[in-house]
């Protein structure tokens, strides 16, 4: 889509029912916060992306002596301690994610101080897990129940946001979707929808998730993880290491942004969804989940496959993920820069579609190739252009992010350049 | 924008299909609770259970109550509205949406772990416990490969559901959207409920008193099959907002009946459960001379699946023209209560993790 006229409708379509044609309009992207292993803001996450670093360490949160893997990228709990909670009415029982999520929502409403969003729209896959394993251990060891209250009010899974709400005195409502590893995707797409829709006029949405024991056995059980470094792509790949974090975006009606001189950091033009039945924790051999989420989201956007200059793929370096997403790629888009951005960070799940977002909004801010660390060697079968171990310049105008998840969910979003 | 409800499914304690358990509570019938015992040799509880388990799809064969659940409302949905899905399953997107999940397979995942130690984590187990597992085997079901969202929440999350299915229609040119709720009792919500100082020992589950005497846990599921057209219109569906305490709750609630334009209404369904909603409502809704019934005397606190319980009730009250008694309510009300010429129902949703939301129904002209 060429920039020009903000609100030009690429479409009348008529819904049937509907008393007026349905007019898409053009959806800006105003603000962003971040938190990951990276580093807190959009300026550590920038320097850490140049510099390739590799952000995955021994897992200190819970034992993981008894699992193959043993690391995964965390969040500096020392740092997070000191995020500013003072609004909130016990800020001492806040857990890890809520943590994050009021660090990255501060930042992208420091930025756009006057977004008075209509909706709320995030991903998670387990918001406060780790208070519920508190909850049962302590009922389990028959420990007198101090602090359980507490933790089961702030264990449910949209808790995180509606405490980042009320550190902003933020009155909107909430809708947290939990599509697994592509929630975080998939709610900034259907906040882009809303937007889009013309139904609402700015949307803040994002993703968050904090490393839990569960989830942690839950992926090693499944020998999805891998006891050495995540190589996504590698011919020698062997499985994901987890992470954790958040992020946010505000969205707003490109008119509305430029109209209130907001400051237009990126522009949000496709989305798309599949749903593939294959099995519950395995893509199909063929990408056909992948692939239909990728073509959903160049129709979206009304672009050809051409039209693409950079992949943040979903990546996840398990060999069935790598192998589904890789061929699909290849079938669409042939050579296109590709990376997998989780190799520096590990995968944080409900949040790692929003935060891959964002890395991808620096990327066409900055123009350059984030890296895919630990690649080796081509793997014969994706004959992909990895953007392999170091972050590179590049002129890009156009990014697509993919994110698949359990229970055959993804989705693929398409971000561009904001015009000058 | 014009949304109808064009077909329901109804899982419950008190039987698992509509007409069945829309007769039952037209005859004051409650559901018998059952003793929940733990497996920590700890107190037991007393909750509503679903009496026979629907049966199952052989996809099921791993799956917890919860998944099972959600595919029986949901296919019951379609076939109510005459709806092959295997026909039609580009044109449809599914919304499930839930607030605790697959809890017994969590539970006995985790207690592996803390027992065992992590080799003794049963990688079978870990796949059912993700939220979206039983939206996913329902998609499976149902051949669906566009839309498939899972929304958790508190007890509004079904009608923040519902609020979902109506963005969805406007923003893709889908017939239909299928939107499920479920959940499924344990022993662990049970006393985690009881620890957060909501739950009674045993029935019967009384409402508005005061002090509250707290709720009685239900398990099964909603489904509505929304399509653009049918008889029962969503005039207006309120996303309603947060709460921050829970002296809070009553003014959202009443921002959200304002919203819906609580004088075109002529019936309220409420999520009066015997805790502190119930005050919360009743000031809320104290100018309005509306008959009000709370279905979770009868049914229990089905969180997630019991607010599209309430718009199930709305939308059969409307039709039938007349409101089951309400039980435990400090009145007497025996027989159902008559409805003269009722057009519109209103149901509001104030979960117990600080969400509301409302909407209003309305009969097909």
């Amino acid at each position: 889509m060429e920039s020009g006229d903000s609100n030009r409708p690429i479409s009348g379509a008529k819904i049937p029912g509907e008393k007026r044609p349905y007019f898409p309009q053009r959806v800006a992207v105003v603000a962003a916060g971040i938190i990951s292993p990276l580093g807190f803001g959009l300026g550590e996450t920038l320097a850490a992306l140049r510099e390739g670093r590799d952000c995955v360490a021994p897992v200190t949160q819970f034992p993981v002596e008894q699992c193959r893997c043993q690391s995964a990228g965390q969040v500096a709990d020392e740092r997070l301690a000191q995020v500013n909670a003072s609004r909130l009415r016990r800020p001492d029982r806040l857990h890890r994610a809520a943590r994050m999520m009021i660090y990255a929502m501060g930042e992208a409403l420091a930025q756009s101080p006057d977004l008075a969003p209509d909706l709320s729209i995030f991903g998670t896959t387990s918001g406060g897990m780790t208070f519920g394993e508190a909850y049962y251990r302590s009922l389990h060891e028959r420990h007198p129940t101090i602090g359980t209250p507490s933790w089961l009010a702030n264990y449910p899974p949209q808790k995180p946001i509606l405490d980042a709400h009320e550190a902003f005195g933020l009155d909107t409502p909430c809708q947290v979707i939990a599509n697994a590893c592509a929630s975080g995707t998939n709610a900034l797409g259907h906040a882009f929808e809303c937007v889009r829709s013309g139904r609402y006029k700015r949307v803040l949405t994002g993703g968050y998730d904090a490393l839990s024991e569960l989830v942690f056995v839950g992926f090693d059980s499944l020998q999805a993880s891998t006891p050495e470094k995540c190589r996504p792509f590698d011919r020698a790949r062997s499985g994901l290491v987890l992470g954790e974090g958040a992020a946010v975006l505000a969205l707003e009606n490109f008119a509305s942004a430029q109209e209130r001189g907001a400051h237009i950091l990126a522009e949000i033009v496709g989305y798309g969804i599949s749903t593939d039945n294959h099995h519950l924790t395995r893509p199909h051999p063929s990408g056909i989940g992948p692939r239909q989420a990728m073509e959903r989201a160049l129709a979206s956007a009304a672009l050809p496959a051409t039209a693409i200059d950079y992949i943040n793929a979903h990546g996840t370096a398990t060999p069935f993920n790598d192998a589904a997403e890789g061929k699909a790629i290849v079938e669409l888009f042939g050579r296109v820069p590709v990376s997998s951005t989780k190799s520096m960070m590990g995968h944080s799940l409900g949040a790692a579609g929003a935060i891959e977002a964002v890395i991808s909004l620096l990327a066409l801010q900055d123009q350059f190739l984030p890296p895919n660390l630990n690649f080796r060697e081509s793997d014969a079968e994706l004959p992909l252009e990895i953007v392999a171990n170091e972050a590179r310049p590049a002129r890009i105008r156009t990014v697509l992010s993919n994110s698949f998840g359990f229970g055959g969910t993804n989705a693929s979003i398409i971000l561009q350049h904001a015009p000058a | 924008m014009s949304l109808f409800v064009r077909g329901m499914g109804w899982v419950t304690p008190l039987g698992t299909n509509v007409s069945t358990v829309w007769r039952k509570l037209l005859c004051g019938t409650e559901a018998p609770a059952v003793k929940v015992e733990s497996h920590l040799g700890l107190r037991d509880y007393q909750a509503f259970r679903v009496e026979e388990t629907p049966a199952a799809h052989p996809r099921l064969r791993r799956s917890s109550n919860i998944s099972r659940f959600a595919v029986a409302a949901g296919l019951a949905a379609l076939a109510d509205a005459g709806i092959d899905p295997t026909a039609e399953a580009d044109r449809i997107a599914l919304i499930f949406a839930t607030a605790n999940g697959g809890v017994i397979y969590t539970k006995r995942f985790y207690h592996d772990i803390v027992t065992g130690g992590a080799r003794q984590a049963s990688p079978l187990l870990f796949p059912e416990t993700v939220f979206n597992a039983p939206a996913s085997h329902l998609a499976a079901i149902m051949g669906i490969n566009g839309a498939s969202y899972t929304l958790v929440g508190d007890g509004a999350v079904g009608l923040l559901a519902l609020k979902m299915a109506e963005d969805l229609m406007r923003a893709e040119a889908l017939d239909h959207c299928l939107v499920v709720a479920a959940e499924e009792v344990d022993w662990l919500l049970c006393d985690a409920y009881r620890k957060w100082r909501l739950l009674r020992d045993a029935p019967p589950l009384e409402i508005l008193h005061q002090p509250p005497r707290g709720m009685i846990l239900s398990e099964g599921a909603g489904a509505l099959l929304l399509s653009r057209s049918g008889k029962i219109a969503l005039e207006q569906i309120s996303a309603g907002g947060n709460y921050w305490s829970r002296d809070k709750a009553a003014a959202l609630l009443s921002k959200i009946l304002e919203e819906l334009g609580g004088e075109k209404a002529d019936l309220l369904v409420s999520s009066a459960n015997g805790t502190f909603i119930d005050a919360a409502e009743q000031k809320a809704a104290h100018a309005s001379a509306l008959p009000i019934y709370s279905p979770k005397p009868a049914l229990g606190e089905a969180v997630s699946a019991g607010g599209l319980w309430q718009v199930i009730i709305a939308a059969q009250a409307l039709q039938s023209q007349q409101l089951p008694p309400q039980l435990h309510d400090g009145s007497q009300h025996e027989s159902p209560l008559p409805l003269a010429r009722a057009q519109r129902a209103l149901v509001l949703t104030c979960g117990l993790n600080e969400q509301a939301a409302g909407l209003r129904l309305g009969l097909a002209g």
